[in-house]
C-alpha cells in the first residue's frame, strides 16, 4: 500500500500543472454557464492545440503513434490535473476513444489518415451510437449501412449526440448485417462530418449542454472508412466504453477550495456560512466524497498497472460512484442557495457566478455514456456474477406481458 | 501509488484467516460474547504466540517492527471473522500510548508482556455525560479528576463504556490534573485494576462483541510515577493512538463487510424463489452493488488513513474521512444484506448477519462517530488556502453583455432565435 507518488510522477504532476496555470484566463471556470460563449469555444480550440504539443491529449498512446506512451499512472496525473482545473478539451472523444480504438483495430492506413489530426487536436469527433430506439440498448441499432461498390450506403438517424462545436468526423455505429441475436451485425464507420446527405439539428438540454439530432440521408462511406471488421462493431463499441469509463482520475480539490472560500466570505443571518453548523456538515460531506472519489480514480489507475498480475478489473466503480455523487452534492449546493440557486449567470443578484442552478440541472443527466442502472447491471452480472435473463427470452416475455 | 500488499503481508492475511476461520466459527463466536470475560483466554495465548501483539512493537520489546498498514491487514482478519478480543484495547489503546509517551521504566516493565499476552489492558477515557453530549472523543469530555495527595494523585468519578475493564490488569486512566476544560491539563495514569476503591460494572449491549464497562473510581490511589507522558499534557499522545484506533476500527469493518458481501451475493445466487434466483432481480443487484462500492471505498479510505500514520504524516483529515465513511458504509452494507436475506438474516439460530450488523453498530461509534469526524473534517478544511488563480489574461467569461455566439452555424442560429 502507498499512496504517495514518484518524483518523477511530481515532476509531471508540476509541469502539467504549470501548464495549465499558464494558459488559462484568470476567471476560467468550467462551471460558468457559457453556453453560447463563443469566446470559451475558441479559447479552448486553441489550447487543445498546445496541449496536443505537449502530448497531454494523447499521453496514453504508444509512442510509435505520436503518444508520449505514458503509464496508466503518469495518464492519472494529466487527467487529474485537467480535472483539477476543470479542464475539458472539445473534441475530447476523439483522444480518449476514437483514437485510441483505431490505433487497436484501424489499418495502418488508417492510423495515418485519421489519428494525426485528432493527436494534435484539430479533428473533432462526435460519437454516434444512440438513436431513438437504442439508447441503454446499443445493440438494437437501427441505422442501415448497405454495401455498394467500394463504399456503404449509410441511412438512418442519430440523437442525444453531445457536441457544440462542427464535427470533423461522425463515429458512426450502424448495421451491416441483420443478426439474432442483433449486437453481431453491427459496424463502425469514419463519416466525415460534412459528407453529403448528413445534417444536424440542435438539441438543447439541460445544463446548457449542447447535444444533437443527425440525419444521414443516403451518405455514401468509401469502404476504408470502416474500422475493424465488418459485423464486428458492437465488440469494438464496448471497447470504447472501457476507455470512457475509466479514464477519468476525479480531483474537485480547487473547486473544493473555491466554494470554501465563498463560505468563508459569504454571510448568512449575519455570520460567515463557513460558521453555520449545517454548511459545514454540507462541506464535511463534499470533502469526504472528494477524497473517495480521488482514491477511485487512483484504484482504477493502478488497477490498470496491475492488469498482467491480476487479470482484467471485474468491475469498475469510479463512474457508477460519481454518478450517485453528482447530483447529490449538486443538491446539497443547491439547498444551501435556495431561491437563489435559480438565477443564472447574467442574472442581477446572481451568487456564486451563478454556477449552482448550472451545476444542479448538469446533474440530473446522469444518463450520459452509461446509465446508473446499466452501469449497476453491468457490476452485478460481470463484476459480482449476478444471474440474468438471456435476451433471447426477451421477444417471448414481451408477448407474454401484452397477452396478460 | 500502489494498492497491493506486500508478500509478507500476504503471508500475514492467509496465516490469519488460516487460524481464525478454524478457531473462531460463528459457534465460538456467539459463546464467546456469551462469557462474562467476553474473550477466550486460549485463543488469546494463542494469538500472542503468533506474534500478534507484537506486531508494531519495536524488536527491543519483543515485537517485530511493523507497520500500521500490516496491522490494518491483520484488523481486516479480525473484522471478517468477528474475532472477539482485548487486543484493541491492550495493544493498540494502551501499548501504543505506553511506547510513544511512557518512561523507560514504564515500557520496560509492560511492553514485553503485552508482546507475550500476559498482561490485559483498557483505556478508561470515555465519561457518562460526556458520552451523552457527543464529546467522548474531545478533551472537553474528561471530567474525571485526579487531585494531588502527597506523592500520590487521587481519582474520584466515573468512566462509562469502557472496553475490557473487567479483565482488565492495568488500566490506562485519563483524567484532569489541572482546572480547565481543554487539552491542557489531562494526564494519563497507569492504574492497577485490581487497586482499591476500582468497581467495574457490566454493562448490558446489544453487540456483546466487546465487553463494556462502568468502572467507578472511589478515591482510588495511584503514584505520581504512574502518570504516562508529562503531567498536564496526556492528551496529545493519548490521541494518536484514539486515531490508530478509529483506523483499526475502520480495518475490522472493511473486513466484516467483505464477509458480508460475500454471503449476500452466495445467497442471491443460491436462493430461489418464483422458480429463479433472487439475485436476478434488480432491486437485489442494486443492494450488491451498492455494498461492493461502500466496502471497496472503505478500503480505500481505511488504507491511505493507515499509509498516512505509518509514514508519520499529518493524519487527521484522513482518519477523519476514514472513520466517518466507514462506519456509514458498514452501516448501509449491513443493512443491504438484511434486505437480501430478510427473515433468514434476522433470526439468531439462522446465521451471522445479527452478529455482523450489531458488531458493525459498536465500530461505528467507539472512538468516534460520523458525527464527531465531520466536525473534525470541517475544521480541517475551513482553512484550506486561498484557491490558486490561473494567470492567462482574462476572458470575461462572466461577462453575459461580451458573450459571443457558437461558431457552428446551427447553434448560432439556434441561440440568435432564442435570444
Amino acid at each position: 500500500m502507498e499512496f504517495g507518488f514518484t518524483e518523477e510522477n511530481e515532476k509531471l504532476r508540476k509541469e502539467v500543472h504549470d501548464f495549465f496555470i499558464n494558459e488559462l484566463p484568470e476567471d476560467y471556470d468550467s462551471q460558468s454557464g457559457a453556453r453560447s460563449d463563443r469566446k470559451q469555444e475558441d479559447f479552448q480550440a486553441e489550447l487543445v492545440k498546445k496541449a496536443a504539443q505537449k502530448g497531454y491529449t494523447s499521453a496514453g498512446w504508444p509512442k510509435k503513434y505520436g503518444g508520449l506512451g505514458f503509464t496508466p499512472i503518469e495518464q492519472g496525473i494529466v487527467s487529474e490535473q485537467m480535472s483539477y482545473w476543470g479542464v475539458a478539451w472539445p473534441g475530447a472523444l476523439g483522444f480518449s476513444l476514437v483514437a485510441p480504438v483505431i490505433l487497436t483495430a484501424g489499418t495502418d492506413a488508417q492510423k495515418e489518415k485519421f489519428v494525426p489530426p485528432i493527436a494534435r487536436g484539430e479533428a473533432i469527433c462526435f460519437e454516434c451510437f444512440t438513436e431513438p430506439n437504442a439508447g441503454s440498448d446499443e445493440a438494437s441499432v437501427q441505422m442501415r449501412a448497405v454495401e455498394n461498390g467500394d463504399s456503404y450506403i449509410l441511412n438512418g438517424q442519430k440523437t442525444f449526440i453531445s457536441g457544440g462545436q462542427k464535427p470533423d468526423w461522425l463515429y458512426t455505429l450502424a448495421r451491416t448485417t441483420d443478426t439474432i441475436p442483433p449486437h453481431r451485425g453491427l459496424s463502425i464507420f469514419m463519416v466525415p462530418g460534412d459528407a453529403e446527405g448528413v445534417s444536424y439539428r440542435p438539441l438543447p438540454t439541460m445544463g446548457g449542454s449542447r447535444q444533437n439530432e443527425i440525419f444521414y440521408d443516403n451518405v455514401r462511406v468509401p469502404k476504408e472508412n470502416l474500422i475493424g471488421e465488418k459485423d464486428r462493431g458492437f465488440y469494438l463499441a464496448m471497447t470504447t466504453f472501457e476507455f470512457e469509463r475509466s479514464a477519468v482520475s476525479p480531483d474537485a480539490r480547487l473547486g473544493m477550495q473555491r466554494l470554501v472560500e465563498f463560505c468563508r466570505t459569504e454571510k448568512k443571518n449575519g455570520k460567515p456560512l463557513i460558521e453555520d453548523p449545517d454548511v459545514r456538515t454540507m462541506l464535511a460531506r463534499m470533502a469526504m466524497h472528494q477524497q473517495v472519489m480521488w482514491l477511485a480514480g487512483w484504484y482504477a489507475a493502478w488497477r490498470r498497472t496491475a492488469r498482467e498480475k491480476y487479470g482484467p478489473q471485474p468491475y469498475n466503480l469510479t463512474m457508477f460512484m460519481r454518478k450517485q455523487w453528482a447530483p447529490e452534492s449538486a443538491n446539497m449546493l443547491m439547498n444551501t442557495f435556495g431561491m437563489y440557486g435559480q438565477l443564472e449567470p447574467e442574472s442581477r443578484y446572481a451568487r456564486y457566478n451563478g454556477s449552482v442552478g448550472m451545476r444542479w440541472e448538469s446533474s440530473r443527466m446522469i444518463h450520459a455514456a452509461g446509465t446508473p442502472e446499466i452501469l449497476q447491471v453491468v457490476i452485478a452480472n460481470r463484476g459480482l456474477g449476478l444471474p440474468r435473463v438471456p435476451r433471447k427470452f426477451n421477444a417471448m416475455i414481451n408477448e407474454a406481458l401484452s397477452e396478460e | 501509488m500502489d494498492f497491493s500488499l506486500t508478500e509478507e503481508q500476504e503471508m500475514l492475511k492467509t496465516a490469519a484467516r488460516d487460524l481464525l476461520e478454524k478457531e473462531c466459527t460463528e459457534t465460538v463466536v456467539r459463546e464467546t460474547i456469551g462469557r462474562a470475560e467476553g474473550y477466550s483466554p486460549e485463543t488469546w495465548r494463542q494469538i500472542a504466540d503468533l506474534g500478534w501483539m507484537g506486531l508494531i512493537f519495536p524488536e527491543e520489546y519483543g515485537g517485530i517492527g511493523g507497520s500500521m498498514i500490516d496491522l490494518a491487514v491483520l484488523y481486516e482478519e479480525i473484522g471478517r471473522a468477528m474475532y472477539v478480543s482485548p487486543h484493541l484495547s491492550t495493544v493498540v489503546l494502551c501499548g501504543n500510548t505506553i511506547l510513544n509517551a511512557g518512561a523507560r521504566e514504564q515500557k520496560d516493565a509492560l511492553l514485553p508482556q503485552i508482546v507475550n499476552g500476559e498482561v490485559i489492558m483498557a483505556l478508561a477515557l470515555t465519561e457518562p455525560e460526556s458520552a451523552w453530549d457527543g464529546k467522548a472523543w474531545t478533551p472537553e469530555g474528561v471530567i474525571v479528576k485526579a487531585t494531588p495527595d502527597g506523592d500520590d494523585y487521587v481519582i474520584n468519578g466515573i468512566k462509562l463504556f469502557v472496553h475490557d475493564a473487567h479483565v482488565a490488569d492495568q488500566m490506562l486512566v485519563a483524567a484532569r490534573t489541572k482546572e480547565g476544560t481543554g487539552e491542557d491539563g489531562i494526564s494519563l495514569f497507569l492504574v492497577d485494576a485490581r487497586s482499591p476503591g476500582i468497581t467495574c460494572n457490566l454493562l448490558k449491549t446489544m453487540s456483546g462483541n466487546h465487553k463494556q464497562c462502568e468502572v467507578v473510581f472511589d478515591k482510588v490511589k495511584v503514584p505520581a510515577k504512574n502518570i504516562v507522558g508529562e503531567l498536564h499534557k496526556g492528551w496529545a499522545p493519548l490521541s494518536k493512538s484514539i486515531q490508530l484506533g478509529a483506523v483499526m476500527l475502520c480495518a475490522e469493518m472493511v473486513g466484516a463487510g467483505q464477509k458480508v458481501l460475500e454471503m449476500t451475493t452466495d445467497y442471491a445466487k443460491t436462493r430461489i424463489q418464483f422458480e429463479m434466483p433472487i439475485g436476478i432481480h434488480q432491486h437485489v443487484q442494486a443492494h450488491c452493488v451498492q455494498m461492493v462500492a461502500d466496502i471497496d471505498s472503505s478500503r480505500w479510505v481505511t488504507y491511505l488513513a493507515a499509509w498516512k500514520l505509518a509514514e508519520g504524516m499529518d493524519a487527521d483529515l484522513d482518519v477523519a474521512v476514514a472513520k466517518a465513511w466507514t462506519s456509514e458504509a458498514n452501516e448501509s452494507a449491513c443493512w443491504r444484506s438484511h434486505q437480501v436475506f430478510a427473515g433468514v438474516g434476522s433470526t439468531e439460530a439462522l446465521g451471522v448477519l445479527p452478529l455482523y450488523t450489531r458488531f458493525g453498530n459498536l465500530d461505528q461509534f467507539y472512538l468516534g462517530d460520523p458525527e464527531h469526524y465531520l466536525k473534525v473534517v470541517a475544521r480541517e478544511i475551513e482553512n484550506v488556502p486561498t484557491p490558486e488563480k490561473p494567470r492567462g489574461k482574462p476572458l470575461g467569461l462572466w461577462d453575459a453583455s461580451q458573450a459571443g455566439l457558437p461558431s457552428w452555424d446551427i447553434w448560432r442560429e439556434y441561440y440568435e432565435k432564442a435570444g
